[in-house]
């Protein structure tokens, strides 16, 4: 399942729909909100384009690495020091490629998801600098 | 013909989310930067070198798809099309 949304991100579900009797291996990153001076994040999405790129990613990974789930949560608006950014969980039959799902699909987010974050501090607001 | 603009990050702070232009009916996507920097000199500096070439972090989606901004400039666009401006992406 792919989610980009403002709400709470819920490891928690999504650790339980990727589990299954053929997952040997559920690997799950979270990427939170560090305190680099900041009081805090604004994420912004291109929502439409990041979705269909996400689920693009998705698919890529199950297949590379013989997948059995993936699960892909990315936070929009406002986010407080050490709120969950993004979620990924990844189940496999084996943990070498659930290890390695999660990883792409992370760097993958990175590089081609149109989504932005802009830090917030007492100073205003200053965008991160992608790549 | 109307294409649509939508703007993101710093692009959108300066434009608005997104907005509908009027163009000639053969503009191109170089034009509609054009149009778009006419009406808006916080644009203009933005998105644009003093010698007129556009910078290198101003990234461009026609209908959802990655342009090359170097390249692509002198496509011609039809009417409904969607321009997205946005800088490089930093999620995750």
């Amino acid at each position: 399942m792919i989610e980009i949304a403002d709400g709470e991100i819920s490891l928690e579900q999504m650790v339980e729909r990727a589990r299954s009797s053929q997952a040997g291996a559920v690997v799950s990153f979270l990427g939170t909100v560090r305190d680099d001076g900041i009081e805090g994040m604004e994420v912004e999405a291109f929502r439409d384009a990041a979705l269909s790129e996400l689920e693009a990613i998705r698919q890529e990974a199950m297949s590379r690495f013989s997948l059995i789930a993936a699960e892909v949560a990315h936070r929009t608006g406002r986010l407080e020091v050490g709120e969950a950014i993004v979620a990924i969980v990844c189940s496999a039959a084996h943990r070498e490629e659930a290890f390695s799902g999660c990883r792409y699909i992370l760097e993958e987010l990175k590089s081609r998801a149109p989504l932005w974050k802009k830090e917030i501090s007492g100073e205003g607001g200053r965008w991160v600098e992608g790549k | 013909m109307r294409v649509k603009v939508l703007a993101f990050a710093g692009f959108r702070e300066i434009l608005g989310r997104d907005r509908e232009v009027e163009l000639p009916g053969d503009a191109s996507i170089g034009e509609l930067l054009e149009t778009l920097a006419s009406g808006s000199p916080r644009f203009r500096e933005a998105a644009f070198e003093p010698s007129g070439i556009l910078r290198d972090y101003v990234l461009l989606m026609v209908n959802r798809k990655r342009i090359d901004a170097e390249k692509d400039l002198s496509r011609i666009l039809a009417d409904g099309d969607e321009l997205a401006i946005f800088p490089p992406l930093a999620g995750g």
